[in-house]
């Protein structure tokens, strides 16, 4: 009897406030999101289907733009694995308490970039010259953490800059203009036409030096996880099997371009720069005691934590799992 | 301090705000509802008259919305059941912790896991043995694939057949269903007397820390349920340990793994062509693949299934029962929604989430609003609204470019013999108009809101002082009708933001280029509006005052100007509230203040309370002008519809 009322009081809602009542989820499908553009192994497992045939069921693939969407997605119930989320949108998401967890490590790529215009004649050695600077900075993501991180390994005081919080393809054009001295970056198109003004304020062994590195990861509901573990095992399993079956050779750089919507050239030079970490690795590396998942999610969940906010460091960590990786 | 204590107690603030409201809401209608009637008699239908007045429809209008949010936010539940979170927070522990046996039950789906994988699997293989490669594996060899193929069959069906559970797994199932009945039990006692813990004490109530709902139990009832759930989940954790193998089918499983493993090694041999050892390995996997699902013995018998199906659901009647006025509450006040208890909190799921309560927005708002930025106060570094000292010089050197002071005759001062700077006069010029030069200040508003504001207002300034003569003279000219209709009807319906890219190259990522794309949308507006109102006027006016004598001027300026100024002031209306609608797009270019900056930031951590924020102001501040612009349209053409 509860229940019927709380249907009928839920289905007035959503039909008065127009919101997303959480969709009854199906037992025999699951719903995956990925990015277009952004280029991994496991394309070729979603493409053959390889998933379907290993889970047992049929997965479902839903692009996304942006990882907020993912977790607004997840939190409506019509989403149940993330993969390549954002760490940025994932530590957000929870430290807004939404229920969702990290499960893997999806792909480990080089720290987005900062460029600063040539004619400043600025680089790492003389850094402190930015002080003062206007910086075009996406705000939470990724290249704002990549940011905060660089200026903290170059020592340099960020309150003395003007920051602007401008969308990569506009940063870039902005840094070309000259009305910005530096601009952070993310994705290929914007990063090749920063690129022709500009110069990383790091190079990349500077970067690795700093241990300045950005990963995207796999999260799931947290409903999903306890109703379905085994589902989930086997999913990362696919997805590992895929990256392990990776010898970028025509016939798999082919399909998976196609399946990213990127030409063959452009995929190629992307994939080069990302790395696979075997779930091996990933036990070892990013979920052991100290391990770089929660140490990367905490300094993070630092950066982004509004004033007088809760105890990151002690939260984070729980929502930080490698159980699955098995 | 008054804040903080109105902070701290935003449930009562609530709930007194609530009654206030109710109260308003009944008052205002049995008020309106006897004006009604009193003025009935006096009026015809039609009459514009019978708008005039009528504010205690708009306190109705008001608190009826107003009602409606706190009601859908949770602000109602919180008002006058401010422990009834955390009471539900317990419910959700046990429901978190019973969560993986009753994914597994036919509980909340259709069919339990057991029938799912039985009638998948099965289907499963039957699709491997029709597609069985013909030419990959010798005569043997098939007859071996199929034998573990049935071997995997015959196991699904033994793990279904109540006759072969073994006796451990009965023994084990009956703790669980036993357990479940204790807990059940456990659920029924009457509630004790029951102190929280200091711990549990210290806790930041419902909504006024960032772990939303306190997790600790703080009432007997919200105990008990604790109590039962970190209960439940050691049962949970014995079910999922459970195993249904009997000596039979564990025979048949190392039986079926062996033949695996001498199959999978077959197809490793590479005596012959690489492809058909490809086809084999990759065959032999998806069958090892089915039998890895079915080897680890989690499919039972529907008999079982059905008994443990009924002890929990008798357990969540109980539930239910012992929740007692909860579950009304929960019913009435938790509309669309409920408290779910995740890894490290409870948070509220539903309209409570994207929704936040009055309360909070006002919270939020009032920290946004205090100028202190140095203590959490303002938005990024900069405060809402606020006041400086603006330095003459700096208006100065907007004023007066850099590149002027390079014309001047000389040179600029260089580095002397001593090592020193030697200016000349004209670096002292320089430093004026770059405005390092102490002029005195000036007082002036300062943030967010005003930053936004200035660039509407000085957008509306520039549409109304091109927009209107042009519009004007399109009306009674030829030319300017001509030669400017195609420009302004071409660019008039294209999007502002399909402009923004362009003015990011040509204006920059100064104020400038902002107020620019404001403008072009004020200006449209305008344009068309002071058109349609000069080009309206009535001709026999126009023609009455020229055979008196008017000039031409005279016309313009006592005929056609009142004639169009209904129609221009409704255009001011209207562009400002599309001003307001393209700054959010306007500020997203390159942000760095304004309202439309802290949307787009806040958007990129799903803050609610802060987009509700910046809704309600640029919402008010909308409404705002248009009283402003009501009340001038009433003075400046009192004439208006009463022609």
């Amino acid at each position: 009897m509860k229940r019927f009322t709380k249907n009928i009081v839920s289905a007035s809602v959503a039909a008065v406030m127009m919101g997303g009542a959480a969709a009854a989820q199906a037992a025999d499908s699951v719903n995956v999101a990925f990015f277009l553009e952004w280029a991994t192994p496991n394309q070729i497992a979603k493409v053959d289907k390889a998933y379907d045939d290993a889970m047992g069921v049929n997965v479902n693939w839903t692009n996304f733009s942006t990882g907020v969407q993912m977790t607004e997605a997840m939190l409506a119930g019509d989403i149940d694995i993330a993969y390549s989320q954002g760490l940025a949108p994932f530590i957000t998401a929870t430290q807004q308490g939404a229920p969702i967890k990290m499960v893997s490590v999806a792909v480990i790529y080089e720290a987005n970039d900062c460029f600063v215009k040539n004619d400043l004649g600025i680089s790492s050695s003389n850094a402190s010259e930015l002080e003062g600077k206007t910086v075009a900075v996406p705000l939470n993501t990724m290249a704002d953490f990549a940011f905060r991180k660089y200026m903290q390994a170059l020592n340099i005081n960020t309150s003395t800059m003007k920051i602007v919080d401008q969308a990569p393809a506009d940063g870039a054009v902005s840094l070309a203009d000259g009305s910005v001295d530096m601009a952070c970056i993310f994705g290929g198109d914007s990063a090749k036409k920063a690129g022709e003004v500009g110069t990383p304020i790091m190079s990349s062994q500077q970067k690795r030096d700093a241990g300045i590195g950005s990963f995207d990861v796999v999260s799931v509901t947290e409903k999903f996880a306890t109703e379905n573990p085994g589902l989930l095992r086997t999913f990362l399993e696919v997805t590992h099997e895929a990256n392990a079956n990776w010898t970028a050779s025509a016939s798999q750089l082919k399909k998976v371009a196609s399946d990213a919507g990127m030409d063959v050239s452009t995929t190629k030079n992307q994939m080069a720069g990302f790395i696979f970490p075997t779930a091996a690795e990933q036990k070892e590396q990013f979920f052991g005691p100290k391990g770089v998942a929660v140490s990367a999610a905490e300094s993070l969940g630092l950066v982004f934590k509004k004033p007088g906010a809760w105890n990151v460091d002690q939260k984070i960590s729980k929502v930080i799992t490698g159980e699955y990786l098995d | 301090m008054v804040l903080e204590w109105l902070s701290e107690n935003r449930a009562i603030v609530a709930a007194i705000i609530i009654l206030l409201l109710a109260s308003s809401f009944l008052v205002s209608i049995i008020y309106g509802v006897q004006q009604t009637r009193l003025r009935e008699k006096d009026q015809v239908f039609g009459d514009p008259e019978r708008t005039v007045g009528g504010w205690f429809w708009s306190i109705c209008g008001v608190s009826v919305l107003l009602l409606i949010w706190f009601y859908f936010s949770w602000g109602a539940a919180r008002a006058f059941f401010p422990q009834a979170a955390n009471e539900l927070c317990q419910v959700g522990k046990l429901h978190e912790a019973i969560s993986p046996v009753t994914a597994s039950l036919a509980i909340q789906s259709r069919y339990s896991k057991s029938k799912t994988l039985l009638v998948r699997n099965s289907k499963q293989l039957r699709e491997l043995k029709a597609r069985l490669p013909v030419d990959a594996f010798l005569e043997n060899d098939k007859v071996r694939v199929l034998k573990v193929i049935n071997n995997t069959q015959k196991l699904i069906n033994m793990m279904a057949n109540p006759d072969f559970v073994g006796q451990k797994t009965i023994r084990e199932i009956e703790k669980v269903k036993s357990r479940f009945a204790a807990i059940t039990n456990e659920l029924k006692t009457p509630l004790q007397s029951w102190s929280p813990s200091q711990k549990a004490l210290q806790q930041p109530s419902w909504g006024i820390s960032e772990p939303e709902i306190p997790m600790l139990p703080i009432s007997a009832k919200g105990a008990l349920f604790d109590l039962v759930s970190s209960e439940a989940k050691s049962i949970s954790n014995d079910f999922l340990g459970i195993r249904n193998l009997s000596p039979i089918a564990k025979d048949l499983i190392s039986e079926t793994k062996a033949m695996i493993a001498n199959l999978k090694k077959l197809s490793s041999a590479s005596d012959r062509d690489p492809r058909i050892v490809k086809t084999r390995a990759d065959y032999m996997k998806a069958v090892d693949r089915i039998f890895k699902r079915i080897d680890d013995g989690k499919i039972f018998p529907a008999s079982v299934m059905t008994d443990i199906q009924g002890s929990v659901r008798t357990m969540l009647q109980q539930l239910e029962k012992s929740k007692g006025a909860l579950s009304i509450v929960e019913i009435l006040f938790f509309p669309g929604g409920d408290i779910i208890k995740s890894r490290t909190q409870c948070t509220e799921q539903g309209p409570g989430r994207w929704l936040p309560k009055p309360t909070d927005v006002v919270a939020t708002f009032l920290t946004l609003a205090n100028p202190d930025v140095e203590n959490g106060g303002g938005y990024k570094g900069t405060t809402l609204l606020w006041w400086k000292w603006l330095p003459i010089s700096d208006v100065v050197s907007l004023l007066v470019p850099d590149g002027l002071v390079d014309l001047l005759p000389g040179d600029y001062g260089t580095l002397n013999k001593q090592g020193n700077f030697q200016p000349n006069y004209k670096d002292w010029v320089l430093l004026f108009a770059q405005g390092d030069v102490y002029l005195g200040a000036l007082p002036m508003l300062d943030g967010h809101i005003w930053d936004s504001l200035f660039r509407v207002l000085v957008a509306m300034f520039f549409g109304v002082l091109l927009g209107v003569p042009l519009g004007i003279y399109m009306g009674v000219s030829r030319f300017c009708k001509s030669f400017f209709d195609p420009l302004i009807e071409l660019y008039r319906p294209v999007p502002p933001l399909a402009w923004a890219p362009l003015i990011l190259t040509i204006f920059g990522i100064q104020d400038d280029g902002k107020i620019f794309l404001l403008f072009m949308v004020a200006f449209a507006i305008m344009v068309i509006s002071a058109r349609t109102g000069a080009s309206g006027t009535q001709l026999s006016k126009i023609r009455a005052s020229h055979s008196l004598g008017a000039s031409d001027r005279q016309i313009l300026r006592y005929v056609i100007l009142p004639n169009a100024l209904p129609e221009i002031m409704t255009g001011i209306r209207i562009s400002i509230g599309v001003c307001w609608g393209t700054l959010v797009a306007a500020e997203m270019l390159a942000g760095t203040t304004g309202v439309g900056f802290i949307e787009n930031v806040a958007r990129t951590v799903s803050d609610y309370e802060l987009i509700w924020v910046t809704i309600l102001i640029m919402g008010s501040l909308g409404l705002i002008f248009d009283l402003m612009m009501r009340w001038v349209i009433a003075r400046l053409i009192p004439w208006r519809g009463k022609g």
